[in-house]
């Protein structure tokens, strides 16, 4: 009877012990491939976190390499202004999530009829923006936007405004508002689509605020609206234009990294531009996030390591019970080498079975156990790398356990083991 | 020969046998324990997540006739929840004069307009520490001379260079604060320090001269608090931002606030700054969950793995049970052995398994302070956030230490299953061969 035949009988014949070995690798292999999955779903959620601390950098025009002149209202600096190409370009780059750019006028608003929308102070605090999704004003929590959709570069003649605007002039989404700069200069009147409506969550009445020239205006007489709409209301008037631009990254982490690419980009010349780096949340948590990573990262490797113990225990306690068998096997003039390869194969035979399955359950058992207990396992995935590792390293492993539970036993002649029995 | 006899006999004639159960069941308590001391340590680091996201609330009490007293400080302070890290703040206008009472000059050329009875006035900035304020921090102040002001100081002043200079004031220099609704109020103060700006200021042109960088000056809390409310002693302020651990209780602790008796909230504007809480929340959540999980997977997998090799241990031993059954001795007395026998071992592994996981977790704790301490803060660039009055660094936001240890009640809580599962297994990998008569189960053996 070959060696082979022996392993299957066996496994079929001692069925109970089989299945218990196979449960038992089942639930081990499972284990590992979990751990390993909630590794990387960590990783994924750790990046998501690090995602939403708003990290980003500022590119403005560096005043101290450009010129200066003087004007009518003093002294103003003739660096180079930033430009909406420029913008595209520098936001193309690998780990933007989005961006913002804005100039500020204070045009005043007409609504259809002609009526002129009242301004609390002379006029409209107006933001002329690319995404006012990433405005400061809208990033910090002091604006939120209730109705409608936020300004996007794709759009042209798009407007916000505040609640209490809209409701006090009886303004809904899709309306149209006439804006003009300077009305007494005949500069362009510009038509724009009433596309959102923010609230105003801060307090304006905190004196925080007093430094600026926005300090002069109430919270809800700020406005929102297209570059593109801003740009053709001072057409041919003034050099309002673009002084600095905000950029926000996907991943705090990289915020370095991508800064680099982006000081890369060749068709700016980075002499008149400075970028500043603002990661102080991402700063703030970031130990403690890192803090949570090691655990984690620890909690996968006890678990790999315990696993491992696990499979070598089980395997030499299961093999030394057999030492009987193992006498009588080399006693009718089987070889050593064969009685080992016998173990291993019927090892393998379970291990065949067991770590496919291992996979499969595993995919299942961070979901059924996550919606078990109310909490979502989107993240842990249980990938095919996973397993190809598992079951390389598990194989291996399971051969060196059977060996090396099997040398005791066959140090000794096959009528000592035999004795040795009670 | 009595069971407990014939149990410990078992054990220590079968070394190697109990060296395996042993192990077994110490790795497995090891586990446990270590997986329950990681998951109350990601709580603490959670926590300390959620602290530092800084979310805060503000008081607006300007139109109170008496502002925020000590007393209402100190009742909102004593509300559970607050880290402890708070801002006061006041603003107010004054009349400057030197000490013998003549004027001083102020900027009043790139003003708007200058208001009648300001013509000798500025704007007083008062906070809990003059580094913290808004100006310093995002509006590109700086002190050139002398100290910030603090809460510590009394009749200090910080004043701005280009007023320095117009007056001839320096640093030790006394000058006099008078009200400019009330002339009564009057109080003179030390010039502390000298501050100038790196930003140009945008307003030129729609501010009033009061208003002007150049106009303002810094002042401690008691010093507004005589000009706004005519205290003495006492420091009533305007403005609190209240900074909270937790940021999903800042609804609780702003009702408490409110709940406060003697003073009129309908009048103050409280409003709650967490933004960066509220973005992050999700996905912080996620991050907890996937550590629940974790820890849901190993535990429910350890009892699996546990009850299956107690089970695959007892099969082991059928032929012996035979025997005993043979022998005449109860099959109540044979469970009881090896009940008592997994028993043995299992509180052996138990003890040695605290020794263990402390010494795992005490290794994963110095993990994490090897980690901080080789982290290196980078100075960050100030933002522009108007809003946020505070620019703590990393140390100084009172975060708690990270503490990996086995606490008693984990172990308690691993003692109960560890043994309960260990005497249960036991128990039921027995039923099916207890069931059967010696002959037959003699008679099965191969």
């Amino acid at each position: 009877m070959n060696l082979g035949i022996r392993a299957i009988l066996y496994t079929v014949r001692k069925w109970k012990k089989t299945l218990l070995i196979f449960c038992l690798l089942l639930s081990i292999t499972t284990l590992t491939l979990s751990g390993l999955a909630i590794a990387d779903a960590q990783e994924e959620q750790a990046e998501e976190v690090r995602g939403t601390t708003g990290a980003s950098f500022t590119v403005e025009r560096n005043l101290s390499t450009g010129g200066w002149s003087n004007g009518s209202d003093g002294t103003y600096s003739t660096q180079e202004f930033i430009s909406e190409d420029m913008i595209k370009e520098i936001a193309s780059v690998d780990g933007i999530a989005g961006y913002d750019a804005s100039f500020i006028l204070m045009p005043f608003f007409y609504d259809e009829t002609g009526k002129a929308l009242p301004a609390t102070i002379y006029s409209f605090f107006t933001y002329g923006t690319l995404n006012s999704e990433y405005s400061e004003l809208f990033l910090s929590g002091r604006f939120e936007l209730v109705e409608g959709s936020h300004i996007t570069d794709e759009m042209t003649n798009g407007i916000i405004i505040s609640r209490e605007l809209a409701e006090d002039n009886g303004l809904k989404i899709g309306d149209m508002i006439t804006g003009v700069c300077y009305p007494e200069n005949n500069t362009p009147e510009v038509e724009m689509e009433l596309v959102g409506i923010f609230d105003v969550v801060a307090d304006k009445d905190d004196q925080v605020n007093m430094y600026d020239a926005s300090s002069y205006f109430d919270y809800s007489d700020y406005t929102f609206c297209s570059m593109g709409a801003m740009d053709k209301m001072v057409e041919g008037w003034g050099d309002d234009e673009i002084e600095e631009a905000y950029f926000y990254v996907s991943d705090a982490a990289q915020l370095d990294n991508v800064i680099e690419e982006v000081k890369k980009i060749s068709s700016i010349n980075w002499n008149n531009f400075n970028i500043t780096a603002n990661d102080e949340v991402y700063q703030n948590i970031s130990s403690s996030l890192s803090d949570t990573g090691t655990l984690i990262t620890t909690l996968i490797i006890v678990i790999t390591v315990v696993s491992m113990v696990l499979i070598i225990l089980i395997l030499s306690m299961s093999v030394r019970s057999r030492k009987r068998e193992m006498g009588i096997l080399l006693a009718v003039g089987i070889a050593k080498p064969s009685v080992i390869l016998q173990y291993v194969l019927e090892t393998a035979l379970i291990a065949v079975v067991a770590f496919p399955l291992a996979y499969l359950s595993s995919r299942q058992v961070a979901g059924t156990l996550g919606t078990l207990f109310g909490k979502a396992a989107e993240n842990v995935v249980v990938t095919s790398q996973h397993f190809a590792l598992v079951a390389v390293v598990g194989s291996i492993l399971l051969i060196i356990a059977v060996i090396v539970s099997c040398i005791p036993a066959l140090r000794f002649k096959p009528k000592q083991i035999l004795s040795q029995m009670e | 020969m009595n069971l407990a006899k014939r149990a410990c006999l078992y054990l220590v004639r079968k070394k190697g046998k109990t060296a395996t159960l042993l192990a077994f069941l110490l790795v497995m308590a090891t586990l446990m324990l270590t997986c329950l001391s990681i998951q109350s340590a990601t709580e603490t680091a959670n926590a300390n997540i959620k602290k530092a996201l800084m979310g805060y609330f503000t008081i607006n009490a300007k139109q109170l006739q008496t502002g925020i007293t000590e007393d209402t400080l100190n009742q909102i302070l004593s509300i559970d929840g607050l880290s402890g890290n708070y801002t006061l703040r006041s603003y107010s206008y004054a009349n400057y004069s030197d000490a013998d009472g003549k004027p001083l000059a102020i900027n009043t050329e790139d003003a708007a307009q200058v208001p009648e009875g300001y013509e000798n006035a500025g704007r007083i900035v008062a906070n809990t520490n003059s580094d913290n304020d808004s100006y310093f921090t995002d509006g590109g102040f700086e002190l050139v001379k002398g100290t910030a002001i603090t809460s510590a100081n009394k009749n200090s002043v910080l004043i701005h260079e280009k007023f320095a200079e117009r007056n001839g004031l320096s640093v030790g220099d006394t000058m006099r604060l008078t009200d400019v609704t009330d002339e009564n109020r009057s109080i003179s103060a030390t010039v502390a320090g000298i501050f100038t700006n790196t930003k140009e200021q945008d307003s030129i042109g729609i501010a009033p001269s009061y208003d002007l960088y150049d106009n303002i000056v810094f002042t401690d809390l008691s010093t507004v608090s005589y000009l706004l409310y005519g205290t003495d002693g006492e420091t009533s302020v305007q403005y609190g931002d209240f900074y909270v651990n937790d940021p999903d209780e800042l609804d609780r602790i702003m009702t408490e606030v409110e709940e406060i008796e003697g003073v009129n909230w309908d009048n103050c504007t409280l409003t709650r700054y967490d933004n960066d809480y509220q973005n992050a929340k999700e996905s912080l959540a996620g991050l907890q969950n996937i550590v629940f999980i974790a820890i849901a997977v190993v535990s429910v997998i350890c009892f699996l793995v546990l009850a299956l090799f107690l089970t695959l241990r007892l099969r082991g031993r059928i032929h012996e049970t035979g025997v005993y059954l043979a022998m005449g001795i109860s099959k109540g007395a044979v469970l009881m052995q090896y009940l008592l026998e997994v028993l043995i071992v299992a509180v052996a592994a138990l003890l040695i398994s605290y020794g263990a996981s402390s010494a795992i977790s005490d290794q994963i704790g110095s993990r994490l302070l090897s980690q901080v301490t080789a982290e290196t803060y980078e100075t960050v660039e100030l933002t522009d956030e108007a809003e946020n009055t505070e620019q703590p660094s990393a140390e100084d936001l009172g975060l708690s230490e990270i503490v990996v240890d086995v606490s008693a009640e984990d172990y308690a809580l691993v003692w109960g299953f560890g043994l309960v599962l260990c005497l249960a297994s036991t128990a039921l990998a027995a039923y099916p061969i207890m069931k059967m008569k010696p002959k037959n189960i003699l008679s099965q053996m191969s």
